[in-house]
């Protein structure tokens, strides 16, 4: 028995695959792929597959993970060849080891958000120069407002042809995450204008002590 | 282009990928060189349609020709809808995103009745002339269909180009064959038309016309421009040598039916009076076992999936099922694939099948003696007796099931109140049965009775039975209600007037092609879902033309009546369905056709008796 991290990116048309339409895509790829996929015992058996961080609908990444746990050591190569032989377009396995970190580990990540829109660079200055950015956050226990600007920190902004790309890095894992969707959202009723959201792709995962995830 | 605009809204719906396609096992081919190109509409949702095995084989079938390409298309979901109507995105097919109405042929598979309206619906997305008339001469798109139930495609007269009756494995190459040739030789529409008329299986509406009876009733259907009289259903003889897909398109979203299947047989023993199924679907043609095996590992290896359904009308009358299941479970057991029998008959249903199938997975168990009584099940000819309903029971319970769903119908040709309550009666000696079974398993009994309205269908002994007026069935269930003593019995009883729109459609004529434009105009489409079943739209549709459902769904038919249908062949012949017919109302059950050849005439397409030692 061993376990494998494998990085893997989602793009393009795979971006509108929900996290639990992805989980049954992969187990069904590892079965195409006749790697030896090791199963849970009892009554109702199931294929030991675990995705350290989910990725929001919409959204791509170049820097996904997926946990899997084989009944054999197989050569990571061979691992990579044959399941990205098993693979849709859009959806490819980059590398694959031991796990180095935990689940829990994982504190932030870093995105590429690629807007759309007059002035962008300018209003995306303005939006991140408020003292605070209150947003209605759905909880358990109802609906509440938090202040998000803390939790942005935006590591580029680059005007484009008709808009901004900026690399944002934002909280994620265990001890909650800030979907880039909600940003993106604030930006939009701050602006009082629909902002257009061109692309949003997931560019580094990090733990909290900043290094890599992997 | 199409394909961005679509992507820039797909987050704005449900289940986007729906509309995107990119699964494995779709097929993508160079434009450049492909002749002829086929959009296979499924009048449904993508979680419908997908789940649809004759698609599958048929997007397979067509794809393996190098220069021919299939592609898959699927009505939208209304917020999906809404947002191509804003955005002025026509209806297209998720492996190019290519507009249907590019395409050379858009063709439908008319499953269900009900789905009469989003055909419509779905031409008029693709900006196509919805009716057929207004399509003018130049060749392409080919509107056609094929499916069960072409078998009375008239309602549908108006919309379609030609009808493909029967199994499509040849005959839909040898369409496209036609076409490429005609094509290429600067054919018009109706000079295809013609000429396509003469193939077999084939039949062209247009060619044909109707005149009516003062009663309403069809007086005569006649040929024009050389096209047959009668247009017979295509069947394919050798099972094992039918294509079948090693492959299918695996979906990201969970569908309907969220597996793979093999094909065991074709095609129906029992001779149930209401099935139309079990007619139209006629010579029983059984694959070998290793043909079956083979190709549902494959399927399981191409595919990914872990689940196997070995499919058919009634796969436990397959006459080496053990032998499959040992073969199969075999395989499967290994690679943790569940090995599913959707339709497993009661009366043959062995401990040794059960046991086999508990091995991989155990959950409800369902039966459908389709009605109450003795009396009335030898009538409708389901030769289930009570005997046999509780001795399964008690071998599911000895298996450990608790749960026990049973399927009736109401409304069926000589049915009493006593009829109703045995309905009633049978869940309660299921009950009983369980409580006095010393052993029996732990857990909550649960029996559940579903009942559906009885929809007299052509081609059936019944095609001649009025169908239940609403008000008789409310009544019916009530007096089930009342009849219900244990706690331990649910019922689910479920009226609509879907159920005699159904009636109408499954046995009306080309008349109804205008209360089908007039409904889908007054915004009709995916009628076959209960929110969007609009009643009152079908009744104002039927005023304004001057007819009357009742006509349709209500009357007795005498069997000297010109049927819409007459013209058409299922190889089930009249003068058998009349038969039939008078010993359902003597109560005289028919044994299976392997136990006696009851002299349907289906088996002239094999050339021999479809059993050792039966007709020919």
């Amino acid at each position: 028995m061993k376990d494998y991290r494998i990085a893997f990116e989602k793009t393009g048309l795979m971006r509108y695959i929900s996290h639990l339409d992805l989980n049954r895509c992969m187990i069904r790829a590892i079965r195409r792929s006749g790697l030896p996929a090791w199963y849970t015992e009892g009554f109702h058996p199931h294929m030991y597959l675990m995705f350290p961080l989910a990725l929001s609908l919409g959204a791509e990444s170049v820097c996904e993970a997926m946990d899997i746990r084989l009944t054999e050591e197989v050569p990571e190569e061979e691992i990579l060849s044959r399941l990205n032989a098993a693979l849709p377009e859009g959806l490819r396995a980059t590398d694959v080891r031991e796990p180095k970190h935990a689940t829990i580990d994982i504190g932030s990540a870093a995105y590429t958000v690629t807007l759309a829109g007059e002035d962008l660079p300018a209003l995306w200055e303005a939006f991140l120069a408020q003292p605070e950015i209150l947003v209605e956050k759905k909880t358990k226990k109802g609906m509440k407002t938090v202040d998000i600007r803390p939790q942005i920190l935006c590591e580029a902004a680059e005007a484009t042809a008709d808009g901004v790309c900026l690399t944002l890095r934002l909280p994620a894992g265990n001890d909650g995450s800030l979907n880039v969707s909600v940003v993106t959202d604030a930006l939009a009723a701050f602006a009082q204008r629909p902002i257009l959201v061109r692309n949003v792709c997931r560019i580094t995962i990090f733990c909290r002590n900043g290094e890599v995830f992997s | 282009m199409l394909k961005e605009q679509i992507e820039q809204h797909l987050l704005e719906v449900q289940r986007p990928s729906r509309y995107c396609g990119g699964e494995v096992g779709q097929i993508v081919k160079d434009k450049s060189g492909v002749d002829v190109r086929f959009a296979f509409c499924f009048p449904d949702i993508y979680d419908v349609g997908m789940s649809h095995l004759g698609m599958k084989i048929l997007y397979s079938l067509i794809n393996e020709r190098e220069n021919y390409w299939c592609e898959r298309v699927f009505a939208p979901w209304p917020d999906m809808e809404a947002v191509m109507q804003r955005e002025g995105i026509p209806l297209y097919a998720l492996e190019s995103m290519d507009p249907v109405g590019e395409f050379d042929f858009i063709g439908f598979t008319l499953q269900y009745e009900m789905s009469y309206t989003t055909i419509l619906h779905m031409l008029a997305m693709a900006d196509v002339p919805v009716l057929q008339s207004e399509r003018g001469e130049a060749i392409a798109p080919l509107v056609v269909a094929g499916g069960p139930c072409c078998c009375n495609p008239e309602p549908l007269a108006d919309f379609f180009d030609l009808f493909i009756l029967g199994e499509g494995e040849e005959i839909n190459l040898e369409l496209m064959d036609l076409y490429k040739e005609m094509r290429d030789q600067g054919a018009t529409r109706s000079e295809f038309l013609r000429a396509a008329a003469k193939l077999p299986g084939i039949y062209v509406p247009s060619l044909y016309d109707v005149t009516y009876n003062a009663d309403g009733t069809v007086q005569s259907v006649t040929p024009r421009d050389g096209a047959p009289a009668v247009i017979t259903k295509r069947v394919m003889t050798d099972m094992d040598k039918s294509y079948y897909p090693s492959q299918v398109v695996v979906p990201f979203i969970e569908i309907v039916h969220d597996r793979v299947s093999v094909e065991v047989l074709r095609g129906c023993i029992r001779g149930c009076r209401f099935c139309q199924a079990g007619f139209l679907y006629r010579p029983f043609r059984e694959k070998s076992v290793d043909v079956i095996c083979e190709q549902g590992k494959a399927l399981c290896t191409n595919s990914g999936y872990d689940e196997l359904s070995l499919s058919s009308l009634s796969t436990s009358d397959h006459s080496r099922i053990e032998g499959v299941l040992d073969q199969l479970l075999e395989y499967t057991a290994e690679r943790h694939i569940n090995l599913s029998l959707p339709s497993l008959r009661i009366d043959n249903f062995s401990k040794s099948v059960l046991d086999k199938v508990t091995t991989i997975r155990k959950s409800g168990l369902t039966f459908a003696p389709e009605a109450g009584t003795q009396r009335l099940r030898d009538v409708i000819n389901k030769n289930v007796t009570e005997d046999e309903v509780m001795r399964t029971c008690r071998i599911a319970f000895e298996g450990g099931y608790t749960q026990v769903k049973l399927y009736f119908m109401m409304g069926l040709p000589t049915e009493t109140d006593e009829d109703i309550i045995g309905i009633a009666d049978l869940a309660q000696k299921v009950v009983n049965l369980f409580y006095d079974m010393p052993d029996r398993a732990k857990g909550k009994l649960q029996v559940s009775i579903s009942t559906a309205t009885f929809v007299p269908k052509p081609f059936t002994p019944f095609e001649f039975e009025p169908q239940a007026e609403k008000s008789e069935i409310l009544r019916k269930q009530d007096v089930l209600r009342r009849a219900i003593k244990s706690k331990k019995i649910k019922a689910s009883m479920h009226i609509s007037d879907v159920s005699q729109m159904e009636a109408v459609l499954a046995r009306g004529d080309r008349r109804l092609g205008a209360v089908l434009y007039d409904v889908w105009k007054d915004g009709g489409r995916l009628d076959s879902w209960d929110e969007f079943f609009k009643a009152e739209r079908w009744y104002a549709a039927f005023e304004k033309n001057g007819l009357d459902p009742a006509f349709y769904a209500n009357r007795t038919r005498p069997y000297d009546e010109v049927m819409p249908w007459d013209h058409i062949d299922y190889m089930v012949s009249k003068a058998f369905l009349i038969r039939e017919n008078e010993r359902a109302h003597q109560g005289i059950p028919t044994p299976s056709c392997r136990e006696h050849c009851g002299g349907c005439g289906a088996n002239k397409c094999l050339g021999r008796p479809c059993f050792p030692g039966g007709e020919s």
